[in-house]
C-alpha cells in the first residue's frame, strides 16, 4: 500500500490530486519519472552510479540505494506511472527532524536553455545561493516543547539571508521553543553536528570525496540531514547525510565539481561555527 | 627614481594610448595606477586591511606581493600610485602565468551592468566549466632563447583541452610556437611537483581559504613565476602569488568558496599533469 510521504520537506509533495513521490511500508521511496528530461535523467544517474566500480563503497552510503524503475500507481490518478524506486531515507526514523540544503553558488550549469538559466539565477540572487555557496530548501524541526513538528512556510525559508540561516541550522540543533524569536539552544548540537558519526564528520568524508572526483557534475543537488528525535529505546540520535535530487546531474569530464565542492565547504563552516560556539558555551557552564 | 615599464606583464592593464600603465624602478618595487571608478580605492583599502591583520598567518603573508602604500609618481600627472613589491625583480627569465580564480568573476555587491558583462565572459571562457581561467602567459623557449606568449584572443576562446595544452607549454623546454610539436613537459616535476613547488604552495593556500572569512578574493588572480636560467642546476625557484584585488570585500564570516571551488579545481588540473609527466619519465 502506496501513501504520501509524512517528511518530505522540499520537492513535488504528492498531496491535493498532485504527482508527486509515494512511500511503501518497506522502506521505499516512489519518485515518478517527470514527463520531461530530468526524471530520465536521474534514472540515467542512478543507473551510472550504482554499477560505478570508482566510487568507493563508504560514498556509497551517502546516496539512496536505488532499486530501478517500477510502473505503480500515481499520486495524481492518472494511472500506472514508470517510478524510479529508491531506498526511503526517513522510514527507519520514528520522529526525524529533516532539512533539505541546496548546494552550490549557482544551480544552473553550462549549455542550458536561457530560460532555465534566468530562472535559475534569479533565485540564486534572491537566496544565500550566490553569497553563501547554498541555501536551505526545506525543514521540518520536532519541536519539543510543542511535542509536534515545526515547518516554516517554504517562502519564508527561501528569503533567508546568511542570518536567517545560521538561525535554522541552529533551530535544527534545538531544544527549546522554535518558532518564536528565543534564541536557540543548540542542545543537540555536539550530538547531532558533533562527535564521530555526526554530520560534520560524515560532511568531511563526502569533502574529501569531492577533492578529486571527476565522476560527476551534481547541478542542483541536495545534502538532506537527518536524525532521530524519539526518546526511549537506545536514545540515539542516528543523524545521517545523504545526497538527494540528481535531475541535473552531468558527466564530470575530467573536471572536479567545483560548483558543489566550494558550497559545501562553505556549508561546513557553518556547522562548524555553530559547534564550537555551542561547545564554548558548555564549558562555560551555561 | 628611474622607472620604466614592467617587462614580463602577461595580464592586465598596459600603458597604451596616454592612459598610465604600471611601472617597476630599479630598487624592486612596482607601482600600479591607481584605477578610475572605485577600483583602485578598493584595492588599496585591501592592500591596507591586509598588510595589518594580524590574523593572517606568516606562511600565508608570503603568497601576497609586500605593500608599500601608495605615492604620487612624477609623470604620471601627480596621480597616485600603488607601490608593491615588483614579484619579477628577483629574476632574470621569468616565466609567468596569470590565472583568474573563481567559477564567477562578478559577485552580489557589483552593478547589474558590471555582472551580465563578467557572466558573458565567464560563460565563454573555462571560468564556468573549470573554476578558473588562464589570463595570459609567457615562457621561456630553451631551444629558441626567446620568450614565448599566445596569442590574447586564442586564449580567450580555449577550452578544458587547452587550459591543459597551456599548462603543459608553461614547463616545457621544447619548441612553443610550433603547435605541431607535443609540449615535453620538461619542468613539471621542478615547477609543478616537490616539497616546495607550485603544487605544494597552492595546497597551503588551499587549507587557509577552507577557514578564512577576512576577504573575497572576487576576480583575483594567481600568478606562477619560475626562473628559466640555469634551471637545471639551481632549479625553477617557482613561485605563487595571489595578485589584482580591485573588486575585494569583506568576508562576513562566510569563506570564499567561489575562489576556493576554482582554487581546488585548479590543483586537480596542476596535479594530473604532475602525474602524467611523472609517469613518462618513468617510462
Amino acid at each position: 500500500m502506496l501513501k504520501v510521504p509524512e517528511h518530505q520537506v522540499a520537492g513535488h509533495i504528492a498531496k491535493d490530486g498532485k504527482l508527486g513521490p509515494l512511500v511503501d511500508d518497506r522502506g521505499r521511496f516512489y519518485k515518478p519519472l517527470q514527463g520531461d528530461a530530468r526524471g530520465e535523467n536521474e534514472a540515467k544517474f542512478y543507473e551510472s552510479f550504482s554499477s560505478n566500480k570508482n566510487v568507493p563503497d563508504h560514498i556509497r552510503g551517502y546516496f539512496p540505494v536505488y532499486h530501478g524503475v517500477q510502473l505503480v500507481e500515481a499520486s495524481d490518478g492518472s494511472g500506472k506511472l514508470p517510478h524510479m524506486v529508491l531506498e526511503d531515507v526517513v522510514s527507519s526514523y520514528v520522529k526525524p527532524s529533516v532539512m533539505d540544503v541546496k548546494i552550490g553558488s549557482r544551480t544552473w550549469y553550462p549549455d542550458v536553455s536561457e530560460e532555465y538559466f534566468n530562472k535559475c539565477i534569479k533565485k540564486d540572487r534572491a537566496t544565500t545561493t550566490v553569497s553563501l555557496g547554498f541555501r536551505v530548501s526545506g525543514l521540518k524541526i520536532f519541536d519539543c516543547q510543542e511535542s509536534g513538528f515545526w515547518r516554516p512556510d517554504k517562502r519564508v525559508v527561501l528569503a533567508y539571508k546568511a542570518d536567517g540561516a545560521r538561525t535554522a541550522l541552529r533551530k535544527f540543533v534545538s531544544s527549546n521553543s522554535l518558532a518564536d524569536d528565543s534564541v536557540p539552544d543548540c542542545a543537540y548540537a555536539s550530538e547531532v553536528y558533533g562527535g564521530s558519526n555526526g554530520i560534520l564528520m560524515q560532511l568531511l568524508e563526502v569533502k574529501a570525496w569531492f577533492e578529486t572526483q571527476t565522476l560527476y557534475h551534481f547541478n542542483s543537488c541536495s545534502v538532506l540531514m537527518v536524525y532521530e528525535n524519539e526518546s526511549g529505546g537506545d536514545e540515539e540520535r542516528r543523524p545521517q547525510v545523504k545526497l538527494v535530487d540528481f535531475a541535473h546531474v552531468l558527466d564530470g569530464n575530467g573536471v572536479i565539481d567545483h560548483n558543489f565542492f566550494g558550497g559545501l565547504c562553505s556549508f561546513i563552516k557553518f556547522i562548524q561555527d555553530i559547534l564550537e560556539s555551542s561547545d564554548n558555551r558548555c564549558e562555560n557552564g551555561h | 627614481m628611474h622607472l620604466k615599464a614592467p617587462e614580463h606583464q602577461v595580464a592586465g592593464h598596459i600603458a597604451k594610448d596616454g592612459k598610465p600603465g604600471p611601472l617597476v624602478d630599479d630598487k624592486g618595487r612596482f607601482f600600479k595606477p591607481l584605477q578610475g571608478d572605485s577600483r583602485g580605492e578598493i584595492e588599496v583599502k585591501f592592500y591596507e586591511s591586509f598588510s595589518s591583520n594580524t590574523e593572517v598567518p606568516d606562511h600565508i603573508r608570503r603568497y601576497f606581493p609586500v605593500y608599500h602604500g601608495t605615492q604620487a609618481v612624477e609623470g604620471s600627472d601627480g596621480a597616485a600610485m600603488i607601490v608593491l613589491e615588483n614579484l619579477l625583480s628577483k629574476y632574470s627569465k621569468p616565466s609567468v602565468m596569470d590565472v583568474k580564480m573563481g567559477s564567477r568573476t562578478w559577485y552580489p555587491e557589483a552593478s547589474e551592468e558590471y555582472i551580465q558583462k563578467c557572466l558573458r565572459k565567464d560563460a565563454r571562457s573555462t571560468t564556468v566549466s573549470s573554476g578558473f581561467r588562464i589570463s595570459g602567459f609567457e615562457v621561456y623557449d630553451h631551444k629558441e632563447l626567446s620568450f614565448w606568449k599566445p596569442d590574447r584572443k586564442l586564449l580567450n576562446g580555449i577550452k578544458v583541452d587547452g587550459v591543459r595544452l597551456a599548462l603543459r607549454k608553461f614547463v616545457s623546454s621544447n619548441t612553443l610556437s610550433d603547435t605541431s610539436s607535443k609540449p615535453d613537459s620538461a619542468f613539471a616535476s621542478s615547477v609543478y611537483g616537490g616539497s616546495r613547488g607550485v603544487l605544494t604552495q597552492l595546497l597551503e593556500l588551499k587549507t587557509w581559504f577552507e577557514n578564512q572569512t577576512f576577504y573575497h578574493f572576487n576576480s583575483c588572480s594567481i600568478l606562477i613565476i619560475y626562473e628559466n636560467e640555469s634551471i637545471h642546476d639551481d632549479g625553477a625557484r617557482a613561485q605563487v602569488k595571489l595578485v589584482d584585488f580591485a573588486h575585494v570585500h569583506d568576508g562576513n564570516g562566510v569563506i570564499d568558496h567561489n575562489f576556493l571551488g576554482g582554487l581546488c579545481s585548479f590543483i586537480n588540473f596542476v596535479r594530473d599533469i604532475l602525474q602524467s609527466s611523472d609517469e613518462s619519465t618513468d617510462n
